[in-house]
């Protein structure tokens, strides 16, 4: 039955972390392109490295949370248990999601001080 | 009879949160487009990046919490406790999801009334005299 479990578990959570990725990966660069003025070609590359490592780390993850399964033998447990992982993996995300947003805000606020500062001299 | 009534309680507990969940969602996100329109001063392709991250964001936050309270340890044999649990369940999410709803129009309105400040701040520095060279 944990066969079964992890199948299901790895399935969903590596879509949600695809799909989330490729939202992630299309609406991000427009944070990135002004704060690397303007170079499209660094912005493209600096996107995907981040996209990998956000694969990496969440897929990771993931597979890493494998480990602490506990026995299922019924399949009230399996659906019980799948959903508990995956909504872990999802808060994890969010949380991550939302820390990264406040970064990039206050790199992108520093950035702009210092441009101020610089024109101003 | 044996089997307990949780694996029903799971299947009818998971459509109706998702469901929930996608309205909210829904429903907000498309009405903040006005804000975040007002919040980056009519630049389109930032405003809507936003709002789609914000939205992502809400969507993994609300579904992993609901996924993560799902489960009921105690077995139920009748359907009176089911419905019981279930209400328990179904009704504490939807008032988690209220404050959540509420929470980020706050955020959103904040955003709004600080980024009016700022433009208002900008074009009365302009009006002082012999201030031109600051912006």
């Amino acid at each position: 039955m944990n066969t079964l479990a992890y199948i299901i578990y790895l399935l969903l959570t590596y879509w949600i972390t695809v799909h989330v990725g490729m939202i992630f990966f299309r609406n991000g660069r427009r944070y990135i392109l002004p704060l690397l003025h303007d170079d499209e070609r660094l912005t493209d590359f600096i996107n995907r490295a981040l996209l990998t490592g956000y694969y990496l780390l969440n897929l990771g993850y993931a597979a890493i949370m494998i480990r602490t399964w506990r026995t299922i033998s019924t399949w009230q447990e399996l659906v019980a248990s799948i959903s508990t992982m995956t909504g872990r993996i999802m808060l994890t995300l969010a949380v991550i999601h939302f820390f990264n947003m406040a970064m990039i805000l206050l790199i992108s606020r520093r950035h702009h001080t210092a441009n101020n500062k610089n024109s101003d001299i | 009879m044996n089997t307990s009534l949780n694996l029903l309680a799971y299947f009818i507990y998971l459509p109706v949160v998702i469901i929930l969940t996608w309205y909210v969602a829904h429903t907000l996100f498309r009405n903040s487009k006005a804000f975040m329109l007002d919040i980056f001063h009519g630049k389109a392709d930032i405003a809507l990046s936003t709002n789609k991250l914000f939205e992502t964001g809400f969507y993994l936050l609300n579904l992993g919490f609901a996924l993560l309270i799902m489960e009921i340890v105690a077995d139920i044999y009748n359907s009176r406790s089911m419905l019981e649990i279930l209400s328990y369940k179904i009704g504490g999410f939807s008032i988690y999801l209220g404050i959540m709803l509420f929470f980020n129009l706050y955020l959103f309105f904040r955003g709004r009334r600080i980024s009016r400040e700022r433009a208002r701040l900008a074009e009365a520095l302009k009006k002082i005299p012999g201030n031109d060279e600051i912006k």
